[in-house]
């Protein structure tokens, strides 16, 4: 037996020495950075010039009369709350099974692992306003093609979400269910969805936070809801109307998202 | 403290070397061997070799302890056992049942009758003890009903009493992870009895605990044992312990078996051997002023 005493002496290891390497890939960014602002223009004097556009003017005072009229902004504002509430809905239940079948751990086989991450992939290679784009031209303008459009984004962000909560699950308790002889599906439902549970609803309000905002932004290209006024009404260069709405829909968001980020810090 | 020991004939001790023979004494009493591993070996991918041309008779209702190293392959010994890892060559039965190369239904078949106790205990901490050990009636249901969590009140029944087998069905509604380790290893083998198992496996089910937790939970498995007349198979890397629970003594080495007898034939020089090194403190649970044995 040849063990060396315990404090015996072995040779300390250099300091490893990444300064240098550290140094010439910031240098490269920095390089790279500074060509790619010249080559779209990028000039920051641009900014001052923007404040003396006189465009600025027509954005005051805000005519709340025509805000509050129910009819001009609180109707569309609340279809966009429902496209969001639906869209989330859908797209968080499909996004459920889909996740399980997305991760290594809890997929049934090989062949439906690759299958569903494939076809995520491509759904989620899509932005967001082309499905909108692509499904108002499907089936027509309104707040149809925006509940589905966002369904579609939900499930896009939804499922790379969960998909990466379930890999980093524990996976002990599976196998425990598997050795209790259990089939698939109830050895995953048992084993793993009681663990992710918490995440899963936290991704959920989180979607819907990322929907109400989306469906804003997808009103500008006729999927209905609040967008659809907010363009109209920059059409006819009605900017106070504009920012009215902007203010409602900016103090709808964060009272919702103020709720969610509590109700999420319970949850995890 | 040894007079116990002496209670269960079984083959004679036999250090290695002669297999041989050491299964022809086993033959007798094959009729009633519930467990039998015939010359399997387990290699893992990427060229381990984890268990070689093992032999092994387990007879009905006996508990046996299989101690070695860490890396000897006693997980994997238990994990062939449920097809968890599958062996790559030769054949175990269970009561006549073929493990290797069984279809998923077969192995879902084998595996009901099969309960396992983890040295981690597995458990699912963010939901109820009751879920947890709902968990071992998942092969009672139809899959349907256990994916809804839709548990038929006989089931609930069943884990309740399995809790109440091991003296913890006070904590049924309480959160898992709101246990202690020795409750949550309570609750895991309340999990496996919920499947009302013909065999138990242990697979170092005390590692994480503390001594005196671990004499207690030790004493479950084998009053379990016992009254419930459950083979059970434990593996062990403390000495003391296998030597005060176990009725019957495996030592693995290197994947292979090299003692295979009674723990009243069980001396310091069977776990050197065995450990291929001289046994030291860290080899016993508790560490006496005499030596232990």
């Amino acid at each position: 037996m040849n063990v060396p005493p315990v404090g015996a002496t072995t040779s300390r290891p250099s300091r490893p020495r990444r300064g240098l390497r550290l140094w010439a890939v910031a240098g490269a960014l920095t390089a790279y950075t500074l060509f790619a602002g010249r080559k779209v223009g990028f000039d920051v004097s641009s900014f001052w010039s923007v404040w003396s556009n006189p465009l600025w003017g027509k954005f005051w005072p805000i005519p709340w009369d025509w805000v509050l009229d129910r009819h001009n902004v609180l109707d569309p504002l609340v279809e966009t709350l429902q496209i969001a509430v639906i869209s989330t809905l859908i797209g968080c239940t499909l996004a459920l099974p889909l996740a399980f079948a997305m991760s290594p751990l809890t997929s049934p086989n090989r062949v439906t692992l690759v299958v569903s991450r494939s076809v995520m992939n491509v759904v989620r290679a899509v932005p967001d306003l082309f499905w909108a784009k692509l499904l108002v031209t499907a089936v027509g303008v309104g707040a149809f093609a925006g509940s589905w459009a966002l369904s579609v984004f939900s499930l896009g962000v939804m499922v790379k979400l969960f998909s990466e909560t379930i890999d980093g699950a524990d996976p002990r308790p599976l196998e425990a269910a598997r050795a209790a002889g259990g089939r698939h599906a109830p050895v995953v439902r048992t084993g793993v969805l009681p663990t992710v549970l918490p995440e899963y609803v936290a991704y959920g309000l989180y979607v819907f936070e990322l929907n109400i905002r989306a469906s804003v932004v997808l009103g500008l290209v006729g999927a209905g809801g609040i967008g659809r006024v907010v363009e109209s009404q920059r059409q006819y260069f009605r900017f106070d109307r504009v920012l009215g709405v902007l203010v409602l829909v900016f103090v709808v968001v964060f009272v919702i998202e103020q709720v969610s980020v509590a109700i999420r810090r319970r949850l995890v | 403290m040894s007079s116990e020991r002496q209670l269960k004939p079984s083959g004679s001790p036999s250090l290695s070397a002669d297999r041989g023979t050491e299964a022809d004494d086993h033959d007798t009493t094959d009729a009633r061997a519930v467990i039998r591993f015939d010359d399997v070996s387990v290699t893992y991918r990427g060229g381990v070799q984890a268990l070689r041309n093992v032999d092994l008779r387990v007879d009905d209702g006996e508990f046996v302890v299989v101690v070695g190293l860490s890396g000897a392959g006693k997980s994997t010994l238990l994990r062939a056992l449920n097809g968890l890892v599958p062996a790559t060559s030769g054949s175990i039965t269970i009561d006549g049942t073929e493990v290797v190369g069984a279809g998923a239904a077969e192995l879902r078949v084998i595996r009901s009758q099969i309960g396992m106790i983890f040295q981690t205990f597995n458990l699912v901490h963010r939901t109820s003890v009751l879920n947890n050990v709902l968990m071992g009636r998942l092969s009672a249901v139809p899959a349907w009903r256990s994916t809804l969590g839709l548990w038929p009140s006989a089931e609930r029944e069943a884990a309740l009493q399995a809790l109440e087998r091991v003296g913890i069905v006070e904590k049924a509604y309480v959160r898992a992870s709101n246990l202690s380790g020795g409750q949550q290893q309570r609750v895991g083998i309340a999990r496996a009895l919920a499947q009302e198992p013909a065999v138990m496996l242990a697979d170092e089910p005390v590692a994480a605990l503390d001594p005196v937790t671990s004499r207690q939970v030790m004493g479950d498995l084998l009053r379990i044992n016992r009254e419930m007349g459950i083979t059970t198979l434990v593996n062990l890397h403390f000495l003391d312990l296998a030597r005060e629970f176990g009725r019957r003594l495996v030592g693995l080495r290197d994947g292979e078996v090299v003692f295979d007898g009674d723990i009243s034939d069980v001396t310091d020089d069977t776990f050197q051997e065995i450990y291929g090194r001289a046994i030291t403190d860290d080899d016993l649970l508790t560490v006496d002023a005499e030596p232990a044995g």
